[in-house]
């Protein structure tokens, strides 16, 4: 065969490439792309969430979260969830799939079915189960903390605006460990064996290896993870809603929850639409990295 | 129990019979055809005891004279129903009959036309406004229009375990510092005892007990102006009581009469305490008894917030909240809803009502006739004794005003605001909240 049976022409797509298309497509239009206009262009309005009086307001919108300190409040807290995702997610799941890797003499399996189990779970379900463990009245953590010796947190473990937000990034932590494990197991066994073989003829072992074979070994799976965990970190919102509803005190707002609030509590749908689309930009510029990053690895 | 069992199947004459009259109806009837297609309502409602059982109790009898019409009831949890039913609303496909509570809830969705003006088919034979006394009507009167169906109301109370009470010889408080003193002997009773439980984590908990608490203080005359809104900017929510009554509750929570982390503890873990025995009182809605006596605990009585020496008002009165059913603008079948929702205020209705819910029914008809608690007796008669009876503030004030009425009660509870504090971000909302409604938000 020669080489010009083998190319085909470059050609655009054919109507059959658009007929399959079309229902993904249409679906994609009616569910994001029409949804995102709207909450696009009615973040230049003052809307009531039954009022079809929709006032222009410019960039009013925008200016009022600039100036308002829960938004901020709410946008800081996001990056917490995000930066403490990733160490406590990606950490421990890197820790974990090392272990696996490495092999346990006995229950590998099982050990990674117990890790992974609270993933395949709901998040609600999730948060019941947790918000019944650290009920400051009846609940298991409490006693358990007494019986150490130590004294729970007189507020409640969600109740106490200095620690709610650490207490839901441990609950988060339970949920989404599994996955990271998972992922990163895969990325570390597909580091060849010889190469820690050939290292450890050349004396490097441990955290040397660690260093030199697994980490660039893993370093496109870890990327991805950090993306996802970034990603999940901004659009979080489930989690927060069912154990404290952003509160108490705001201490665990974050835009999600924000946007609901101003949404359906407050009846701002203009502000909350403002809201949504800097949530839109944020996770359109990450989408964008992550797109990058794949391209290059 | 409907007697179907007792039917027996029409004969071979019989069936001839009834196909010939309803071939004959058929050709003779065609424009009644339409009026008789069957129509199915759609009715959203809370998550409460005996609630299905009463609408499909209901909705039998209804159908006996409406064979035509059938109602499907969804409930959903309180704090989901209060977004779910503003969204349901704006779609395509709202329920035709919606629980409400009555008040600014309500008012909001007559302004913002998602709830049906029922002032005519309400007047229609049969129907609520024939029934209900002027009184009730005006529970879901905004501009003078009516705009739904009240059905019944719920109050609030201190609830206490008669068994304990009369075990260690202690006596209902006449005032607050007698609570705080109560407070206290249970403590000395029992240290581990929690005297009053408070389960906020949903935050309404403590919005009901500063409701009270303000009228106790203040007295309705003072705070009627700055709750609607009404007060110049520069003076709303500026009387130094509103702080004051913020004291008593840290005057509660100095009094060790709650329990360490009321922010972090669920209503229903708060309400088990007190069917549990585990604490000897609660401050509980009227709808409490049914939860209490399903539970299989009957030993309480029940108590109204006592009056505080160095405050306005005397407490002869209570907060008592209607709440019923109101019709969507969008319903395809308006007429049905209000005559199903009519229905549900007849007097038969209401005394089952009464008996299913443990409620204070908008028609009283046959209250006299039920089998009632004493404890429901009690209730009764002390909402007919009260001199005025006052709404709650999550469903009285603007949503903005609401709401950080709400956050504000999980601030000063946590200590991380103080009265004046808490007072400052109120004020703000409610300016915030007048401007709103000024622009016809």
């Amino acid at each position: 065969m020669s080489d010009t049976s083998l190319a085909k022409p470059v050609t655009g797509p054919d109507a059959s490439t658009w007929i399959l298309l079309t229902p993904a497509l249409g679906l994609v239009i009616l569910f994001i792309v029409i949804p995102a206009l709207l909450a696009i262009a009615g973040s230049f309005f003052t809307i009531g969430i039954g009022s079809t009086n929709w006032q222009f307001a410019g960039l009013a919108n925008y200016t009022r979260a600039l100036n308002d300190p829960i938004f901020w409040l709410a946008l800081r807290n996001n990056l917490i969830m995000v930066v403490g995702s990733i160490v406590l997610q990606v950490g421990f799941g890197t820790v974990l799939a090392a272990i696996l890797d490495r092999g346990l003499p006995r229950g590998s399996t099982l050990f990674r079915t117990i890790i992974f189990a609270p993933m395949v779970m709901s998040t609600i379900a999730v948060a019941l189960i947790w918000l019944v463990i650290m009920d400051p009245n009846v609940g298991a953590l409490n006693t358990l903390v007494k019986a150490l010796g130590m004294q729970p947190p007189t507020q409640g473990w969600l109740g106490d605006p200095d620690i709610a937000l650490w207490v839901i990034l441990v609950i988060a932590m339970w949920q989404y460990t599994g996955f990271m494990m998972v992922l990163i197991l895969a990325g570390l066994q597909g580091i060849p064996r010889e190469l820690y073989e050939a290292a450890a003829l050349d004396g490097a072992r441990g955290l040397k290896a660690f260093r030199h074979i697994t980490l660039p070994g893993i370093r496109n799976v870890l990327i991805v993870a950090v993306l996802i965990t970034t990603i999940g970190g901004f659009k979080v919102f489930d989690l927060i809603f069912a154990t404290t509803r952003g509160g108490p005190a705001n201490a665990t707002q974050v835009l999600g929850t924000y946007i609901y609030q101003q949404a359906f509590n407050l009846g701002n749908m203009g502000y909350a639409n403002a809201i949504s689309v800097v949530l839109l930009l944020i996770a359109v510029l990450l989408g964008w990295l992550q797109l990058q990053v794949s391209r290059r690895s | 129990m409907t007697g179907h069992a007792n039917h027996k199947g029409p004969t071979g004459w019989c069936r001839t019979l009834m196909g010939g009259a309803l071939a004959l109806s058929t050709l003779t009837a065609g424009s009644t055809a339409m009026a008789a297609d069957p129509v199915t309502l759609k009715m959203w409602a809370l998550v409460n005891e005996n609630y299905p059982e009463l609408i499909q109790t209901a909705t039998e009898e209804f159908r006996k004279a409406n064979p035509d019409v059938n109602v499907e009831l969804e409930s959903i949890p309180n704090e989901a129903y209060k977004t779910a039913i503003q969204v349901a609303l704006v779609g395509s496909e709202p329920p035709d009959i919606f629980f409400n509570w009555s008040g600014e809830d309500a008012a909001r969705l007559a302004r913002s036309g998602l709830a049906l003006d029922i002032t005519d088919l309400g007047a229609e034979e049969g129907n609520y406004r024939n029934v209900l006394s002027e009184a009730w009507q005006q529970a879901f009167a905004v501009n003078g229009r009516q705009y739904g169906i009240p059905v019944d109301a719920v109050s609030k109370y201190f609830y206490y375990n008669t068994r304990f009470f009369d075990e260690h010889e202690l006596k209902v408080p006449a005032t607050f510092d007698q609570l705080l003193g109560l407070c206290g002997k249970v403590r000395e009773i029992d240290p581990e005892m929690v005297p009053l439980p408070l389960g906020n984590s949903e935050r309404w908990k403590l919005n009901h007990l500063i409701t009270v608490i303000n009228e106790r203080v203040l007295g309705l005359d003072a705070v009627r102006a700055d709750y609607a809104l009404e007060t110049a900017d520069d003076e709303i929510f500026t009387n130094p009581d509103y702080e004051k009554a913020w004291g008593k509750v840290l005057a509660m929570q100095a009094a060790d009469c709650f329990q360490d982390a009321p922010n972090a503890t669920s209503p229903e873990v708060s309400r088990s305490l007190f069917s549990a025995e585990i604490s000897p009182m609660i401050f509980c809605g009227t709808w409490c008894m049914s939860i209490f006596d399903k539970e299989g605990f009957t030993d309480y009585a029940l108590f109204r917030f006592p009056p505080m020496t160095d405050g306005a008002s005397d407490g002869s009165t209570n907060m008592v909240i209607p709440q019923g059913f109101q019709i969507s603008a969008k319903s395809e079948h308006p007429a049905e809803a209000v005559k199903f929702a009519s229905f549900l205020v007849t007097a038969d209705m209401a005394r089952l009502y009464a008996e299913l819910r443990g409620a204070i029914p908008s028609n009283p008809e046959k209250v006299g006739e039920m089998d009632a608690t004493e404890q429901f007796k009690w209730v009764a008669k002390d909402v007919g004794s009260l001199s005025e009876s006052f709404s709650v503030l999550d469903v009285m004030l603007e949503a903005g005003v609401s709401e950080a009425y709400l956050d504000m009660g999980v601030e000063v509870l946590n200590g991380s605001k103080t009265p004046a504090e808490a007072m400052g971000v109120i004020r703000t909302a409610a300016v915030e909240g007048k401007k709103k409604l000024a622009a016809g938000q």
